[in-house]
């Protein structure tokens, strides 16, 4: 595959707990291409933020740890860099915006010095060339008297503004590679719209790649290109975002698709939504992490685990079934 | 900020007011007549002249009369002086030191402030230093050490630690003396070309560039702050760890490594001075308690400060010098809070800008 901005491959993350080896990430492999936005979609606890941390190596250690897999960036290997040079495309190249923008900003220093930082780090800016940087990227995203409120303290943003100030601070440093873990799921729903907006118009202006999680496809339509979707640690489905809406093909995925509200809200549309949770994987699972609340199931997935394989050109499911037919692939 | 100050410095009054009310109130436990030894130097054999002292200073009034008595004293009109009255520093007067409180107070404070000032970098510096490095560490090798390390601090009394520390410094080894300084300094302290700028032994020396009597004062104080120290690392451990280990969960630390800043300023720039906020109230604590007189270890190391004089008053029953310094510990517990609000707001800004 030509000009891949990230290739990772095989990805496997591991956590030790009191209860046993918590399985995370499974043998992940997708690749980023320049500038596009790809969407990682899937429940809570399905691995994707650990995917995306493991990547940059923000995995706590202990207890967690990346046993396997690499992640070709620029033709070096994310994982195998030392701490010091993994600091050095951590902010600089590929950032990351996080959930909840109400705990991300360190309470205790001003918005300023907090947008400084990378600029200083990264950059070699003076403190006051920083300073100047800062109050720009304030203003390119949005916030009002950005000059006067780079000496504000986070407790006095709201939470859009914060979050606003968290994607001004990713991007002070041009970043090939925005990372966005959930990043509207704790705001509410207009706020919600105006960041991904706001990401949209970024997007356009600077040309970086961002890779946009969410528990969401209702988000993922209106900002990503292509979808992976994750359950247990697995990717268990990838394609466009049209592909994917159009033809949907793993169970987990029409699950997530009939969840979705309809539009016209009449309730005739919803498929079916999936009872139950994702599980928390103590072992390398040898069937199909999702046969437990597969409508579809049949022996063989409880036997083996299916691979991720393609179905077209761009499409890829790892699932023994057919869900169109019913029948066995 | 400003206001911030102002608003706590307002309480100050309030609170003064009810500590005053507090111990008039505990003085009420004693009848007139005990009361009235209060107010003189020799107390009078003859029942007469008791009755006197009782009427004199109005120990049979209404109460309220008798707290603003106690408060103000009474004014002499005729040599136009004035007799008692807490407010002018009149806090009765010291059997068991045969001087007024107030002299006792002024004489033992400026010891125990001088430990105070040279405590306070081992006592809560090193305390913060190991729980900041037993989280940073926690589980390994430092971790564990510094804990069980600590809790042998805590799970002794005070005074093992001080009698070990004499019979291995003093008794054995000779290198360090208890008391306050050697008599030939002290005959230095007190003769007229040593200049008493500020009543701190330490700091006197270092202005009068008596770098002798500075290091021998500095040598008895080592076992009193020792003591101190290792009785309260656990406690300045144990809070700051677990604080500094709540903080490194806390996303905003995660955003600091993602920005690609060194895991030092990660630590010691991101999450330590938020782990600090719960540790300055301990810290305001421990300095109250190095300020009132620590009874124990400076009993034990003959340290002439507020808590052994304390703990003389205390076991010869000299109540007037007991209240005395309650009045006074009251006073110092009341600025050392106002103290401790302000460190609050200046390290924590939703204090401060709240
Ligand atoms: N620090 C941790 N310790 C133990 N298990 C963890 C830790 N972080 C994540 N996990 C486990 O990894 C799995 C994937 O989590 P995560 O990637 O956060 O899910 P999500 O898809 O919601 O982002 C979950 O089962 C979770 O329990
Ligand atoms: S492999 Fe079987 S259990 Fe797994 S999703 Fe497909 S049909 Fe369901
Ligand atoms: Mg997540």
């Amino acid at each position: 595959m030509p000009d891949l901005l990230l290739d990772v491959k095989g990805l496997e993350t591991q956590f030790k707990t009191p209860d046993g080896i918590v399985h995370a990430v499974n043998g992940v492999s997708f690749g980023l291409k320049e500038g596009e936005t790809l969407g990682v979609v899937g429940e809570s606890g399905c691995g994707k933020s650990v995917t995306m941390l493991s990547v940059l190596g923000l995995i706590p250690s202990p207890p967690g740890k990346v046993t396997a897999g690499e992640a070709k960036f620029f033709g070096q290997d994310l994982l195998k860099m030392s701490n010091d040079e993994i600091r050095h495309v951590r902010g600089a190249q590929i950032s990351m915006v996080f959930q909840d923008p109400m705990t991300s900003l360190n309470p205790v220093l001003t918005i300023g010095r907090q947008l400084e930082e990378p600029l200083i780090l990264h950059i070699g800016m003076t403190k006051n060339q920083a300073r100047e940087r800062a109050a720009e990227l304030l203003a390119m995203v949005g916030i009002p008297n950005p000059k006067d409120r780079l000496n504000d303290y986070p407790h006095q943003y709201s939470g859009g503004m914060r979050q606003r100030v968290m994607i001004a601070m990713s991007l002070a440093c041009s970043p090939q590679i925005l990372i966005a873990d959930e990043p509207t799921t704790a705001l509410d729903v207009t706020i919600q719209a105006q960041i991904m907006d706001l990401v949209k118009r970024l997007r356009d202006e600077l040309g970086m790649a961002i890779v946009w999680i969410t528990h969401d496809l209702g988000v993922v339509a209106g900002i990503a290109q292509r979808v992976l979707v994750m359950y247990g640690g697995f990717i268990v489905e990838e394609a466009t975002v049209g592909d994917l809406f159009a033809n949907p093909s793993h169970p987990y995925t029409i699950g997530l698709l009939g969840s979705l509200p309809r539009i016209d809200g009449k309730e005739e549309g919803r498929l079916y939504s999936i009872d139950g949770h994702p599980p928390v994987l103590y072992q390398k699972p040898r069937s199909c992490p999702f046969a437990p609340r597969c409508k579809w199931a049949m022996e063989k997935c409880w036997q083996e685990n299916p691979l991720l394989t393609p179905v077209s050109s761009e499409h890829r499911v790892a699932c023994w079934v057919d869900t169109k037919t019913g029948r066995a692939r | 900020m400003v206001t911030f100050i102002i608003r706590r410095l307002l309480l100050v009054p309030v609170l003064l007011f009810g500590v005053t009310v507090l111990i008039f109130a505990m003085l009420q436990l004693l009848s007139p007549i005990e009361r009235s030894a209060l107010y003189v130097k020799d107390f009078p054999k003859n029942e007469k002249a008791v009755e006197g002292i009782i009427r004199q200073y109005g120990l049979d009034r209404p109460l309220y009369e008798q707290y603003w008595r106690w408060l103000v004293g009474t004014v002499d009109t005729v040599n136009n002086v004035r007799h008692g009255g807490i407010l002018f520093g009149d806090l009765g007067y010291s059997r068991t030191s045969s001087t007024p409180v107030a002299d006792l107070i002024a004489s033992r404070f400026p010891n125990t402030l001088d430990l105070t000032l040279w405590a306070i970098g081992p006592v809560i510096f090193v305390g913060i230093w190991l729980g900041v490095q037993a989280a940073v560490h926690q589980n390994g090798l430092i971790d564990q050490a510094a804990r069980i390390f600590s809790i042998i601090g805590t799970s002794f009394p005070t005074f093992v630690f001080g009698l070990l520390f004499i019979l291995i410094f003093y008794a054995t080894l000779e290198w360090l003396p208890p008391g306050r300084l050697a008599d030939e300094y002290m005959q230095v302290v007190n003769s007229d070309e040593f200049r008493r700028y500020t009543t701190l032994i330490t700091i006197d020396a270092l202005l009068n560039g008596r770098f002798d009597v500075f290091w021998d004062a500095l040598k008895h104080m080592f076992l009193p702050i020792l003591t101190l120290s290792y009785i309260s690392w656990a406690t300045f451990l144990r809070v700051t760890r677990s604080s500094m280990l709540e903080t490194l969960r806390m996303e905003y630390v995660t955003t600091a490594r993602a920005k690609g800043l060194s895991e030092h300023d990660v630590i010691y720039k991101h999450a330590q001075p938020n782990a600090m906020i719960p540790v300055v109230t301990l810290a305001g604590f421990s300095v109250v308690g190095l300020l009132g007189g620590v009874v124990i270890t400076e009993t034990v190391f003959n340290y002439p400060g507020i808590g052994s004089a304390a703990a003389r008053a205390a076991t010869q029953l000299d109540v007037v010098t007991m209240l005395g310094f309650a009045l006074f510990n009251g006073f110092i517990l009341i600025v050392s809070n106002l103290a401790v609000d302000i460190l609050y707001a200046v390290v924590d800004p939703r204090v401060r800008l709240s």
